[in-house]
């Protein structure tokens, strides 16, 4: 089952080759041109998993998904194709962009490798974060009114940021002085714990976004 | 096959109340109006909406226990849903592949040429005629045991629809245990197919009978005032006021033949008898 609807995904990507091939040619472009072999480490990978986004909009539109729902697809099934199909268009990116980060570093002697996977390391968990977030509001509300509660959802997670900081302030805790002292903790463990808490959004988003399939009618 | 006890759905402005049974080997009908219940009742089926009260077994499984896996077993077509317009009838080969353990490709490649489908041509260009084909296509090539199909003939020429009829015509033949259930408000399409014919109005129910039997034992009586006031009515289903009289509807056509030799008796077609059903009085 998940085959199928994998092949189904990439056939409906088809029709949008010429814009990948630009995204590709984007993100190879600019660091040619501004030396900076960081960028296309955050834009390839987020540019190129928003096609799965696309694709739920592809199966939406003309009521596509009530047919697709008599063939042998489950609910659940279908929403955890969806996150595959995320990891691998994000992931598959992600390897690209730092091989080719890596290769330009190299080629122009400019940035240090370390550094860069350093970045490509840091980058994943948000990639996965922001993936947890956006499939789920494209399941629940489709393309349009998606767009505008992932805003909604952006919006609303700033202002939790906002007032953190400031009950932070008034509390008297010090968070400048909280993340000074995270190097203390060592980068190595940071990051697995980042991961390991990325993961964990992932896969919440993923139950929410099986009972959200299970609840639609079509 | 498939039974349906009850369904009951209600949303504001209607209410759905649909009992039906689809033998074995059997094709049957379900006719309506626009609006009558038909599309309800098979999403109801197929499980894309939730249903109130009732209930539904299907292939000898209540629906709540019919996985995806049971769902290989079942060809469908929808009046208003299928395969995405951005794809050809090539990019979705390798996909009922994979999703149909026992798709039949040749028998599909072969249908293709017959109704001379364009495998590389987008489906969202096709004609009504060429998407009609393909969706009942698809849904006949992975050797299914019972075919549900929301107005297959709709928007169809002549031509077109009895080439799909044909087609399912072809699919029954096949195994005899296979079963139909096919809704359409083009009555003929149902008259020369169906085993048993089912007839829904508002939400619910008005008729079911065989096909056969709808045929030759229904019929129109045309009588004047005169005739009407002296005729025997128990077995009178509906009449209706007309300008010589009244037409009246019964499925006792022998009885009025032989007891009132004097009055006109008309064959009921399927088209007269829902119309009789819906809008004469009891």
């Amino acid at each position: 089952m998940m085959k199928g609807l994998l092949i189904k995904d990439f056939k409906l990507m088809k029709g949008q080759k010429n814009f990948f091939f630009l995204v590709v040619l984007v993100s190879i472009g600019m660091p040619a041109f501004s030396g900076d072999a960081t960028f296309m480490l955050g834009f390839l990978p987020f540019v190129l998993s928003m096609f799965t986004l696309s694709t739920i909009s592809y199966d939406e539109f003309d009521n596509g998904n009530a047919f697709l729902f008599t063939l042998p697809v489950s609910r659940t099934g279908y929403a955890v194709e969806k996150y595959i199909l995320a990891l691998l268009l994000g992931g598959g990116a992600w390897v690209f962009a730092t091989l080719l980060a890596v290769a330009f570093a190299v080629i122009k002697g400019t940035a240090n490798i370390s550094e860069i996977l350093m970045a490509a390391v840091l980058i994943l968990p948000v990639l996965i974060v922001i993936q947890a977030l956006m499939i789920p509001f494209q399941l629940k509300f489709g393309s349009e009114k998606g767009r505008l509660a992932l805003i909604g959802a952006f919006g609303l997670l700033a202002v939790i940021g906002v007032v953190a900081v400031k009950a932070a302030e008034m509390l008297g805790i010090d968070l400048w002085e909280l993340i000074g002292n995270l190097p203390a903790m060592g980068m190595g463990v940071m990051i697995t714990l980042l991961l390991l808490a990325a993961i964990l959004v992932l896969l919440t988003s993923m139950k929410i976004s099986c009972s959200i399939m299970k609840g639609k009618e079509f | 096959m498939l039974k349906i006890e009850h369904l009951k759905k209600h949303y504001d402005n209607f209410s759905l109340d649909c009992s039906l049974e689809v033998r074995p080997g059997c094709v049957t009908g379900l006719i309506g109006q626009n609006g009558a219940g038909k599309s309800t009742s098979f999403k109801a089926v197929l499980g894309l909406i939730s249903s109130d009260s009732g209930s539904i077994t299907i292939l000898g499984k209540d629906l709540r226990e019919f996985t995806p896996k049971d769902r290989e077993n079942l060809g469908v077509v929808l009046s208003d849903s299928g395969f995405s317009g951005y794809l050809t009838v090539k990019d979705i080969l390798p996909i009922l592949k994979n999703l149909y353990k026992n798709f039949d490709a040749s028998f599909f490649a072969e249908q293709l040429r017959r109704f001379r489908l364009p495998p590389d041509k987008k489906i969202k260009d096709f004609s009504t005629g060429m998407k009609a084909k393909l969706k009942i296509l698809v849904a006949v090539s992975h050797h299914a045991k019972l075919l549900i199909l929301d107005e297959p003939t709709a928007g169809l020429d002549v031509i077109a629809r009895d080439e799909l009829l044909e087609l399912l015509r072809e699919f029954m033949e096949q195994d005899e245990e296979r079963s139909i259930l096919i809704s359409s408000h083009i009555s003929s399409d149902l008259e020369s197919l169906c085993d048993d014919i089912y007839m829904i109005h508002d939400g619910s129910m008005i008729l079911h009978e065989d096909t056969d039997v709808l045929l030759s034992d229904y019929a129109l009586l045309k009588v004047d005032e005169d005739q009407f006031a002296k005729l025997d009515k128990q077995f009178v289903l509906r009449s209706k006021k007309e300008s010589y009289g009244y037409r009246c509807l019964t499925d006792q056509k022998q009885y009025y033949m032989e007891n009132y030799p004097k009055i006109v008796i008309e064959r009921g077609t399927i088209d007269e008898v829902i119309t009789m059903m819906i809008r004469g009085q009891k």
